[in-house]
C-alpha cells in the first residue's frame, strides 16, 4: 500500500507513465522473486504465489488508485488485468493450499483471509464488469493487500483439523459466511458511493472518516498500559502461537513508550472532529479548512504510529505486568491491532480523495438511482446467505455438540445481523425506504457484520475459539 | 362494557400489527441479545469467575434483573412471545389482502386503474382486433402466456406470471413461527446432560445440566474408547464404541465419533471429551531373579491381582500414584494426570513369609527393593480411559429443519421471484381514432420491470407494422412514469 500511494503522489497528468511504472515494478519485483525462486529450486509453492498475487494486487491498487486521482479511464484496462493476474495467483495458491492441507481453506484465520481476498477481488470484476462500478477496486484493491500482507504475518503451516472442525458442514458454513459478509462489504462500499452521489456534504465525510479513526485509536488504548507502554499479546515464536498464562488467558507484554506515541496520535485524529464540532457550533466555514489540514497531518502521524509499532512489535523481548521476566512477540501476535493502524490510514486517504477529486469522483460513479437500487440487490443477495449461513451452522452445532443454538457470543450476533438486515428489508418494502436512510441501515448492517466477524473473536468468550 | 373491551382488543391488535412495533421490538431483541453476550452468563461462566468479574451489588442487580441468565430469563422469552405474536398479527391482518389478490386477479382494469397506473403507454392502431392480436404475438415472443378477457362493456388482454410471489412473504412468517415452536418445543419438554463411562461399564443414568439426574429406560454400554492423534500430537479423532441395552437385551450399536453421534429414541449421545482416568489398567514389566540365575521374564499386573512369580514367590500391585510427590516419608499423589507415576509392588515369598515392598522408581527411605529376590524392568503402563457423552434430547428440532427448508423456499420467492401483470386494452384515443393502452405491474425489482415493459412495447410495435401505415409508425409511444 505504501508503494500505491508513493507511486499516486508521483503520477504526473499523462497517463501513460503510471502504466509504465507499475508495469516496470511489477516485472522488477517478478524477476527478483524470480531470481529467488531458481536460488532455492521450488517453483510453485504456495508462499511465492501469494508473493506474486501481492505484486499483482499492489500494481492494480496503485492503478486503481490513479485511476480514482485522475480520472484517466485507460488505467481501468490494466489495472483489471493486473487483478486478474492476482486472482490467478490467488487462485492456485488456494487450490494449493487445499491439495496440501487436504481441506477447503477454511480452517485456521490464515487460510480465511486466503479465501477472503479471493472473494473479494472476485467480486471487484464482478462489479466492474456487471455494474460498472468502475472505482471501486480503489477501495477494495487495498483491503486485499493488508488481506495479504497479514497472511504473510501469521502462523501459515498446515494444520491437521482437530476433530470437530472435521465436516463437511463446517465447508458449507464457512463459504456461505464468506460470500454472505462480502456480499454486506460490497454493499456498504455501493452505499458510501450512493451517499458521494446523494451530495452529502464533504463535511459529514471528515466527521464519519475522523470518528471512525478515533474510535480505531480509542480501541489501541484500550491497551494503554502504566508508564506509557502498550501491551500486545506475547508470541511463541518456536510454536507460533500466542502464549497462553492458562486455559483462554493470553499473555501480554508491554512495549515501553509506545503508548504515549499512540495518544498523541489520538490527540492528532481527534482535533479534526473536534474542529468539526467547534464549526457546527460557531457556524464558521473557515474550521472545516483547518480539519482538513488536521486530517493530513494525522495521516503523516498515523503512518509514523504504523512505521513505530511495526519496528517495535515485529519482534523483541518486553517485560510483563503478569509475570516476571522477558517475553518475545511479533507482528503475528497482533494482527488485529495492525489492521486497525493500516485502516485508519485508508480511510483518511479516501477522505483526502473525495476531498480533492469529488467532481471526478461523481463524474465517474453511476447515478444515485443506480447505487440505491444496486445496495438493495446486493442486500437481497447477502441476506438468504445470511439465513443459510446461520441454518449451516446451526446443523452443524447440533451435529458437533448437540444443540442447534447454544447462544454462544457469535451466534448471538450472527443473529443480531440477520435481525438488523430483516428491518432493513421490512422498511425499505413495506415502508418505501429509498436514498439516505437505506444507505444509513446499510453502512449501520455492514458495522454489525464487522463486529460479528473481529469484535467478537477478539473481545467476547464462546465457542468459536478458532475463527 | 363489551364495546370498551372490543375497542381495547381491537387497538391492541391493531398496535401488535403495525410495522413500527414489529421494528420497535427488533430492537429490543437486539439490545437484550446484545447485553446477553457482554454481561458474563450464568451456566457457563463458574461462579468464583463472575464473582470476581462484578462487585457483590452488581452481581445481586445483574441477578435479580435475569441480566447473568438473559436468554432464558421470563422477561426474554416474553420478548419472544411477543415477537411471534407480532408476525401473526401482522400476517394474518394483511393475509386476507393479498389472498384476495392472489385468488381473485384483477384481469380487466376500468377507466379510473388505467389512469393512475405508473408504468403504462398508448400504442395507435388501426382496429381492436388487429391491435389485440399483435399484442398477443408479442407476449408470446417474450414468453408470456396471455388470455382474453371478455365483459359485457369491454374486451382486452391479460398476462400474468409468478403470481405465488405474493403469498411468498407469508411463507417466511410461517417458517420462522415454525422455527420459535420448535425453540418452545425443546425448551418445555428437552433436555441435555452429560454421561460418564468407562469402557466395559454401561448406565442409564444422566447427570442434568441443571443438576439432578436421570433415569433413561435403557442403557448405554461402552464397549471401547480412544483417541488418535496426527503426528505432532494433536488429536485427529476420538471415538466410543457404544451399544444400546434394553431389558438386558442389546438391540443397537455404534461407533461414535465427534461429528457422529448414536441416535436412540429422540435420545443423542455425542462424543464430547475423552480422557484418562488416572486409575491403573495394566503395567507390564520385565521381572529377573535378582541373583542373576534364570532368564527374565516378562508379565502383566492388573491392580491387586496376584501374579505368580516361580513356584513361592507372587508379585501384586498394590498401589498406582498416577502423579507422585514425596513428603515427610509418605507418597502423595499431585494430580489425576499420568505425568510421573510411581507403582507400589508387594513381593511375597511363601518361604521366608516376607513381604517386601518394592517401588517403582526406587523412593528411597520407603522403598525395600533391594532386598527382593527379583528386579522389575518397567516396560509398558496403561492407564483406564473414559469417555465422556452429551445427551440431549430435542424433539422440536425437526419443526427447526422443516422452518430452515422452508424459509429458503420463501425467501427465494420473495427476492428472486417477481409477479409481473400486463394489461392491454383498446381504448378510443383523443383524436377518434383507435389505440391500444398497455399497463404493467410488478410487485418488486421495478427498474427491471421497466425494461421487460419497453421490450414489450416495441415488440407490440413491430408486430403492428407490416400491416399498418407508414405514418403510424412514428405514432407516439409515450411512457410515462
Amino acid at each position: 500500500m505504501a508503494r500505491a500511494t508513493v507511486e499516486q503522489q508521483q503520477q504526473p497528468a499523462t497517463g501513460a507513465a503510471l502504466i509504465v511504472m507499475v508495469g516496470l515494478s511489477i516485472a522488477f519485483l517478478l524477476f527478483m522473486a524470480f531470481l529467488n525462486v531458481v536460488k532455492s529450486g521450488n517453483l510453485l509453492n504456495e508462499a511465492n504465489l501469494l508473493y506474486a498475487a501481492l505484486i499483482f494486487y499492489a500494481g492494480a491498487g496503485a492503478l486503481y488508485l490513479g485511476f480514482g486521482v485522475t480520472g484517466t479511464e485507460s488505467y481501468i484496462k490494466f489495472a483489471s488485468l493486473a487483478t486478474w493476474a492476482g486472482l490467478i495467483a490467488n487462485t492456485a495458491a488456494m487450490a494449493h493450499r487445499w491439495y496440501e492441507a487436504g481441506h477447503p481453506p477454511f480452517a485456521s484465520i490464515y487460510e480465511m483471509l486466503l479465501s477472503f481476498v479471493w472473494t473479494l477481488a472476485a467480486l471487484t470484476l464482478i462489479a466492474e464488469k456487471r455494474y460498472g462500478v468502475k472505482v471501486i477496486g480503489t477501495v477494495t484493491m487495498p483491503v486485499a493487500i493488508v488481506g495479504v500482507i497479514l497472511m504473510q504475518l501469521l502462523p501459515s503451516e498446515v494444520r491437521p483439523l482437530v476433530p470437530a472442525l472435521q465436516s463437511t458442514w463446517l465447508h458449507v458454513h464457512v463459504s456461505l459466511a464468506m460470500l454472505a459478509y462480502a456480499a454486506c462489504a460490497l454493499s456498504f462500499a455501493l452505499a458510501m458511493m450512493f451517499l458521494i452521489q446523494d451530495r452529502m456534504k464533504t463535511e459529514t465525510f471528515l466527521a464519519a472518516t475522523t470518528l471512525f479513526t478515533v474510535a480505531i485509536y480509542a480501541g489501541i488504548l484500550t491497551r494503554f498500559e502504566r508508564w506509557g507502554g502498550l501491551s500486545v499479546v506475547a508470541w511463541d515464536a518456536q510454536n507460533k502461537q500466542e502464549v497462553f498464562l492458562s486455559r483462554g488467558v493470553r499473555l501480554f507484554v508491554t512495549i515501553p513508550d509506545l503508548g504515549w506515541l499512540m495518544l498523541l496520535v489520538f490527540a492528532a485524529v481527534a482535533a479534526p472532529l473536534a474542529l468539526y464540532i467547534l464549526a457546527g457550533f460557531k457556524k464558521n466555514e473557515g474550521l472545516i479548512a483547518i480539519a482538513n489540514r488536521a486530517v493530513f497531518i494525522s495521516i503523516l502521524l498515523q503512518t509514523l504510529a504504523l512505521v513505530f509499532f511495526i519496528l517495535r512489535a515485529r519482534d523483541g523481548s518486553y517485560p510483563s505486568l503478569d509475570a516476571d521476566g522477558l517475553y518475545a512477540t511479533s507482528l503475528a501476535a497482533s494482527p488485529f491491532m495492525l489492521s486497525a493502524l493500516v485502516g485508519g490510514i485508508f480511510a483518511n486517504l479516501l477522505y483526502l480523495l473525495l476531498l480533492w477529486r469529488r467532481a471526478d469522483l461523481e463524474r465517474l460513479l453511476p447515478d444515485a438511482d443506480q447505487l440505491d437500487r444496486i445496495t438493495y440487490k446486493t442486500i437481497c443477495i447477502a441476506f438468504p446467505l445470511l439465513t443459510l449461513m446461520i441454518a449451516a451452522g446451526a446443523f452443524w452445532a447440533n451435529r458437533a455438540w448437540g444443540s442447534y443454538w447454544n447462544w454462544d457470543p457469535k451466534e448471538t450476533w450472527a443473529a443480531i445481523t440477520w435481525l438488523v438486515y430483516a428491518g432493513y428489508l421490512h422498511m425499505r418494502i413495506t415502508r418505501g425506504w429509498r436514498g439516505r436512510r437505506a444507505a444509513y441501515f446499510a453502512i449501520l448492517g455492514f458495522a454489525v457484520v464487522m463486529f460479528t466477524f473481529f469484535g467478537v473473536t477478539y473481545l467476547l468468550p464462546g465457542l468459536h475459539a478458532y475463527a | 362494557m363489551a364495546p370498551s373491551l372490543r375497542s381495547a382488543v381491537r387497538k391492541t391488535w391493531q398496535t401488535l400489527s403495525s410495522i413500527k412495533t414489529g421494528v420497535v421490538l427488533i430492537i429490543l431483541v437486539v439490545i437484550f441479545s446484545a447485553a446477553g453476550t457482554v454481561i458474563l452468563q450464568r451456566p457457563i461462566t463458574e461462579p468464583d469467575d463472575m464473582q470476581r468479574a462484578y462487585s457483590p451489588a452488581m452481581l445481586r442487580f445483574l441477578d435479580a434483573t435475569g441480566l447473568t441468565d438473559v436468554f432464558h430469563a421470563p422477561w426474554f422469552v416474553a420478548l419472544m412471545i411477543l415477537v411471534s405474536l407480532c408476525i401473526i398479527a401482522a400476517s394474518v391482518e394483511r393475509f386476507p389482502n393479498s389472498w384476495r389478490y392472489f385468488a381473485r386477479p384483477y384481469k380487466s382494469p376500468d377507466a379510473g386503474f388505467r389512469r393512475v397506473l405508473p408504468i403504462q403507454a398508448h400504442i395507435a392502431i388501426r382496429d381492436d382486433e388487429q391491435g389485440l392480436s399483435a399484442a398477443e404475438r408479442a407476449l408470446r415472443h417474450l414468453g408470456f402466456r396471455s388470455e382474453r378477457i371478455v365483459r359485457t362493456d369491454s374486451f382486452s388482454l391479460f398476462s400474468e406470471r409468478h403470481r405465488i410471489s405474493e403469498m411468498a412473504v407469508y411463507i417466511v412468517h410461517a417458517s420462522l413461527l415454525l422455527i420459535f415452536l420448535g425453540g418452545i418445543v425443546d425448551a418445555l419438554y428437552g433436555w441435555r446432560g452429560f454421561l460418564m463411562l468407562n469402557p466395559g461399564t454401561a448406565s442409564n443414568q444422566i447427570e442434568m445440566r441443571n443438576g439432578g439426574t436421570r433415569t433413561l429406560p435403557f442403557s448405554i454400554r461402552c464397549d471401547a474408547t480412544g483417541e488418535e492423534t496426527y503426528s505432532d500430537g494433536t488429536p485427529r479423532k476420538y471415538w466410543s464404541k457404544l451399544a444400546v441395552v434394553e431389558n438386558g437385551r442389546e438391540v443397537s450399536r455404534k461407533e461414535i465419533v465427534v461429528n457422529d453421534p448414536l441416535v436412540y429414541q429422540g435420545a443423542r449421545f455425542y462424543q464430547a471429551s475423552y480422557g484418562r482416568t488416572g486409575k491403573l489398567d495394566e503395567l507390564i514389566v520385565n521381572a529377573a531373579r535378582a541373583d542373576g540365575k534364570g532368564a527374565p521374564q516378562q508379565i502383566a499386573l492388573k491392580m491387586n491381582e496376584v501374579v505368580p512369580l516361580d513356584a513361592e514367590t507372587t508379585v501384586q500391585v498394590t498401589e498406582f500414584i498416577p502423579d507422585y510427590v514425596v513428603e515427610d516419608g509418605h507418597v502423595y499423589a499431585r494430580s489425576n494426570d499420568v505425568t510421573n507415576p510411581a507403582v507400589h509392588l508387594v513381593v511375597t515369598s511363601a518361604k521366608t513369609k516376607q513381604a517386601i515392598n518394592y517401588w517403582l522408581p526406587e523412593i528411597p527411605g520407603i522403598a525395600e527393593n533391594q532386598s527382593s529376590p527379583y528386579t522389575f524392568d518397567p516396560k509398558d503402563l496403561k492407564t483406564g480411559q473414559f469417555t465422556g457423552l452429551q445427551v440431549s434430547h430435542e424433539p422440536g428440532q425437526w419443526a427447526v429443519w422443516a422452518g430452515v427448508v422452508l424459509m429458503a423456499i420463501g425467501l427465494t420467492f420473495v427476492f428472486y421471484v417477481v409477479h409481473m401483470r400486463f394489461w392491454i386494452v383498446p381504448v378510443p384515443d383523443a383524436r377518434g381514432g383507435s389505440a391500444l393502452w398497455v399497463g404493467g405491474s410488478a410487485n418488486r425489482n421495478r427498474d427491471a420491470f421497466e425494461h421487460t415493459f419497453k421490450k414489450l412495447v416495441e415488440q407490440i410495435q413491430k408486430e403492428l407494422k407490416p400491416a399498418s401505415v407508414a405514418a403510424d409508425e412514428k405514432a407516439a409511444a409515450s411512457i410515462a412514469r
